[in-house]
């Protein structure tokens, strides 16, 4: 095992230099970076010039100023990439400070997206496996190609059209949904909600009534109380949420035969609305800071595994994790509702001017108020990139976990546990998923190395400055030294998370042995 | 909120006019709660814009709006001197001497009074004069930041200024008195009224440097330090000068004096790399007062991003790179004003005089011939006018269109009347007449640029029609090819004019000049651009230019072809925007930017 990745690490290694050797020499030759200054009139020209050569050392060719890069210049004593240095960009301006607020505002974008793109990915590939060839697997099927099919740089420059601006302009004069957009959501989620539940056809008829009757109830309502100016969901919303959670996650992972553990979900779930109107109108006020929220959150965590503990009986396990992913669930939903309660001070601001989704940059300028306003200022900033972000990557996930989970289904070991008379949703949950999630866990490891230097576009068009315009910037300007740091951060974390696939993949599979 | 904010205003404008109806000059009002963002494709890094490192118009802009100067550029373009800053007036001519005097009001933001010593720090830092000799920064450059580093030597003094752009002709240190300081220069400077300005506080660097924490006494120091040519002292001053101003975020409170600015606007907000904002500077004494209390830089770097930001109301004002795609989307939007103009960078078309590949063009008839082939309103109609509708054929090699004297050498030079019209008969005939056949011209341009590959497609065209065999020696390394011997005959690219400076003409036209790149040589002209070098009147050094224009045409130096297209596009929060081309384009005028009512 340490042989391996020892060996591994030690072809990496070379793997890495002669990839930097062949890139810094393109880069390098691929324009001039004097060019600005050669077309330039001004009176000190020729020392500009001349400063600009010295300090990249324009008088050596692109192959030997490799060298310089890597060691250090000697006749200036300064470091190379291995002391540390990346050395200076075309403007005189440190590599190495850009560098780390690049990687800053690029994980600060891209995390979000690969969490969410990752966990709707499996979800949605999962539920198409167990209902494969129904409606509902095709249009998946359709609609996740489609979106594979997109380019990244189309669907932001739409998203920006319709998402931003034209819901802005929707929102702008007291936005009520037009009535065709009702009828046409109600039937979606009517045919939806159908093909998903299984049944016989009068089942599914009352499926789609039931579906289409909520969704139509819930949109007229939204009308009705002008909720796009106004949203909210106040406790009658965190009510539904908690109860649904905690139904749903006992179903899931105990199933509704074990009352204790329903008991003690449906127990947190009205912990957590006890507690609505004191932290709405009471403790929200005092968070100001992150990570009060965020020790908050685990506090919620604590609170509901310790009352899945006492109400656990003889199987404490299962009760209590059902019990946090509704404490969760139920005191995520209150947070959301506190962030709305601020929606609309925040797009009536002076600084909003009611047109609050964002097309660029990571935060509105300016702008002040508290930790609440701070977060529906980041979430209207990342909206559409995230959105960009999940569609396109969203595809490929539904597609793995899709084809992962239908190859374990078709196995012997799960009609054996058929057979042995287990429930669908233990043979589903247990022996089939987590067999599943063993080849995606390796696809997941993968995405991550790359998701750092796979979002150059999506920076670019929606004006963030991070890993991308480092990138690109280098690029336009014949700038080794920016390109070069970006491609040491990306192509050193693909090497080591294809490395580390491999080993996470030996240590979930025990029929694989790295050796 | 609205109303309460306009009423506001009336009251402050009503009250304000029965004070300020005794002064003379027109005055405006800051329009409270009023705010502007605009959008500019680079961050800014340094306020420091003299320096080499600070050297970027993303800086320039900025450095702008939060400084008084003697004077500006407006769109025209032409100087603007702004006496409510300050005076200057040319003592004598030989030796050529200058008195810069400060007004009497105008101060720093912290109440400081700007005067003679922050214009001999000016001096110091810029001329370079009092820098140590044969010191290499490099080697106390830091290798982690680029900055310099703590083992700098202490004695060592290294102003990064402008070196190298005038005032280093003036080698004597100095006079100063109260406000106003005398400059002698050693040689006369002709564009000596383009090298001078206040930059940052004296106290202020003397403070940080020296450790001073009164204001005057640090300026009493500094000038000791400057005019005793102090070395020890001055090496903390250089420093300081150098590297305090570079910051990428706001700074930090201790830091705060390096925010302090004498100009319409002063820096109140700083994001690195997304945001600067800019507020109106209450202890601003002149006459460029503003009327948006706010304005915010934002940075967008692609084209499409800034106008769909300015679609969706998050920037008013967006001076994109002037494309295809920016103008077809700009012109989709609703409640936005778009203006096409011009920027300071023109294309021209230059033949090689020696050294060239062929030595097609040794020969006055075929340069005649090609020129006369080069289809020039062909290139402007199908390249520049999408983009700029009211685009025209540039007929200067040295006035820029618009500035005083254009009209003038456009009617003498001959580049419309000889070349304004594609003549292949007369190409064919002055062909015919120099007795070669099928003259070799290899063409020099940048092969990465579509637009300069569209114009060698129609201008290879056309001459092949004459007779000309054109061949493409485009490189993306043209740049450094320039003025290689052999390399090419003919080449086009953009000259870059960064001020209307009269000295700009001599190094491109002068025998062996630095931009002489084509090897043209003419006495007539050497003698001229001499001429120009040492004559202060403003009309006769038009008639100069307007001679030499002529000549270089009768030489067939070559032709101008379009000014880079520029497109500017605001939306009705404001209005009184009007760029202008030279440096800083949009934000020349931004203190007469106003808010509408939707503001």
């Amino acid at each position: 095992m340490a042989a391996f990745v020892i060996r591994r690490l030690i072809a990496s290694v070379f793997v890495l230099l002669a990839a930097t050797f062949l890139m810094y020499n393109l880069v390098a030759l691929s324009g001039d970076p004097l060019e600005d200054l050669r077309a330039s009139n001004a009176p000190n020209k020729e020392q500009l010039i001349d400063s600009l050569t010295k300090r990249l050392r324009l008088d050596v060719i692109p192959p030997l100023r490799y060298f310089i890069w890597l060691f250090g210049d000697p006749s200036q004593g300064t470091a190379g990439v291995l002391g540390g240095n990346l050395g200076l960009t075309v403007q005189g301006r440190s590599v190495n400070v850009l560098l780390e607020q690049a990687l800053g505002s690029t994980l600060q974008l891209v995390t979000i997206a690969t969490v969410l793109a990752i966990i709707l990915g499996l979800t949605v590939g999962i539920t198409t496996a167990l209902r494969q060839y129904s409606g509902y697997d095709y249009s998946v099927t359709f609609i996740s190609f489609l979106f594979f099919s997109l380019p990244i740089f189309w669907v932001a420059v739409l998203l920006k059209q319709f998402v931003a601006i034209g819901f802005n302009d929707f929102l702008e004069d007291s936005p009520q949904l037009p009535p065709l957009f009702i009828v046409m959501a109600t039937v979606l989620a009517g045919l939806l909600w159908a093909s998903i539940i299984p049944g016989d056809i009068r089942r599914k008829v009352m499926t789609f009534a039931l579906a289409a009757g909520a969704t139509a109830t819930m949109l007229v309502i939204m009308n009705l109380i002008d909720w796009f100016t106004y949203p909210g969901l106040s406790i009658i919303g965190v009510a539904i949420i908690g109860i649904c959670a905690a139904v749903g996650f006992t179903t899931l992972i105990t199933g509704l035969k074990n009352r204790k553990a329903l008991y003690a979900s449906l127990t947190v779930a009205g912990l957590g609305l006890a507690l609505y109107f004191p932290f709405q109108y009471g403790i929200s006020y005092s968070i100001t800071e992150w990570w009060m929220l965020l020790a908050l959150a685990i506090l919620a965590v604590g609170v509901s595994l310790g009352i899945g503990w006492l109400m656990g009986g003889v199987d404490k396990g299962p009760v209590m994790r059902v019990a946090a992913f509704t404490g969760f669930f139920t005191a995520g939903a209150i947070a959301l509702d506190r962030f709305m309660m601020v929606w609309d001070d925040y797009a009536s601001s002076g600084r909003i001017r009611g047109r609050p989704i964002a097309t660029i940059g990571s935060s509105t300028p300016n702008l002040e108020g508290s930790l609440w306003v701070q977060g529906v200022d980041i979430y209207t900033h990342l909206l559409l990139p995230t959105l960009a972000l999940i569609l396109i990557s969203f595809a490929g996930y539904t597609r793995y976990s899709r084809a992962s989970l239908l190859e374990v289904m078709n196995q012997d070991y799960i009609r054996t546990a058929r057979a042995k008379g287990l429930p669908e949703r233990t043979v589903v949950v247990r022996h089939a998923f987590r067999n599943a999630l063993i080849p995606i866990a390796t696809i997941v490891a993968f995405d991550i190395g790359g998701i750092v230097g796979g979002a150059v576009i999506t920076e670019r068009v929606f004006g963030w400055t991070g890993m991308g315009a480092l990138f690109q910037n280098g690029l336009d300007d014949t700038d080794p030294n920016p390109v070069m740091a970006f491609f040491l951060v990306v192509g050193g974390l693909a090497i080591l998370f294809n490395l580390l696939a491999d080993l996470v993949y030996a240590a979930l599979d025990p029929r694989i042995r790295v050796n | 909120m609205r109303i309460s904010r306009f009423a506001a205003a009336t009251a402050t404008i009503a009250a304000s006019a029965l004070v300020l109806s005794a002064c003379a000059a027109p005055q405006s009002e800051v329009v409270e709660g009023s705010s502007i963002t605009v959008a500019w494709n680079q961050p800014f890094y340094s306020y420091n814009s003299n320096t080499s490192f600070g050297n970027a118009t993303a800086n320039a802009n900025i450095v702008y709006m939060t400084s008084g100067a003697f004077n500006y550029y407006n769109n025209v373009p032409e100087l603007v001197k702004d006496e409510s800053f300050g005076t200057y007036e040319l003592l004598s001519e030989d030796p050529l001497t200058v008195k810069y005097t400060v007004n009497d009001d105008v101060q720093w933001s912290d109440g400081t009074a700007v005067d003679g010593a922050d214009m001999l720090l000016a001096w110091a830092a810029n001329s370079g004069v009092l820098n140590t000799p044969e010191f290499n920064p490099g080697d106390f450059t830091d290798p982690e930041t680029g900055l310099f580093t703590d083992e700098y030597p202490t004695d060592v003094v290294y102003f990064d200024g402008a070196i190298g752009a005038g005032l280093q002709l003036v080698t004597q240190t100095p006079e100063i008195d109260g406000k106003s300081i005398t400059l002698v220069y050693d040689e006369f400077f002709v564009d000596w009224e383009l090298v001078f300005g206040v930059g940052l506080p004296a106290h202020v660097v003397a403070q940080r440097a020296l450790d001073i924490e009164n204001a005057g006494e640090a300026k009493t120091a500094l000038v000791e330090a400057i005019q005793n040519a102090d070395a020890e002292a001055l090496a903390p001053i250089s420093s300081t000068w150098n590297s305090d101003w570079n910051f990428t975020e706001l700074p930090a409170e201790e830091d705060a004096n390096l925010l302090v600015v004498n100009g319409p606007y002063q820096i109140t907000g700083f994001v690195a790399d997304e945001s600067i904002t800019l507020s109106a500077n209450p202890n601003y004494r002149g006459a460029n007062l503003p009327n948006i209390e706010e304005i915010t830089v934002r940075f967008i770097t692609d084209p499409l991003a800034a106008v769909q930001a300015l679609a969706n109301g998050e920037v008013d004002i967006i001076s994109p790179q002037a494309t295809a795609d920016v103008a077809d989307a700009l012109a989709a939007l609703d409640g936005v004003t778009v203006l096409s103009g011009e920027e300071a960078v023109y294309e021209h078309f230059d033949l090689t005089f020696e050294n060239s590949k062929n030595g097609t063009f040794d020969n006055p008839l075929l340069r005649e011939a090609f020129l006369k082939t080069i289809p020039r309103q062909q290139i402007v109609d199908t390249l520049i006018k999408p983009l700029n509708p009211t685009a025209e054929v540039r007929n200067s090699q040295i006035f820029i269109p618009g500035a005083p004297g254009y009209e003038e050498t456009v009617a003498n030079n001959g580049m419309a009347e000889k070349f304004g019209e594609v003549d292949i008969e007369g190409a064919k005939a002055l062909i015919a007449e120099a007795g070669v056949t099928a003259p070799e011209v290899c063409v020099l341009f940048a092969s990465t640029n579509p637009r300069r590959v569209n114009e060698f497609a129609l201008i290879q065209a056309s001459a092949t029609e004459a007779g000309f065999v054109v061949e493409d020696c485009s490189s993306p390394e043209w740049g450094g090819l320039l003025g290689t011997p052999g390399a090419y005959d003919a080449v086009f690219f953009g000259w870059q004019s960064t001020s209307l400076g009269v000295t700009n003409s001599s190094p491109t036209f002068r025998t062996g000049g630095i931009n002489n790149l084509n090897y043209y040589s003419n006495e007539e002209v050497d003698a001229l651009l001499d001429e120009l070098d040492v004559t202060l009147d403003p009309a006769r050094q038009i008639e100069i230019q307007i001679e030499i224009d002529k000549l270089l045409m009768d030489d067939f130096y070559g032709v101008t072809i379009f000014q880079f297209p520029a497109v500017t596009a605001f939306s009705d929060r404001v209005t009184n925007v009007e760029p202008g081309p030279l440096s800083p384009t949009i934000f020349w005028n931004a203190w007469d930017w106003e808010p509408t009512e939707a503001n």
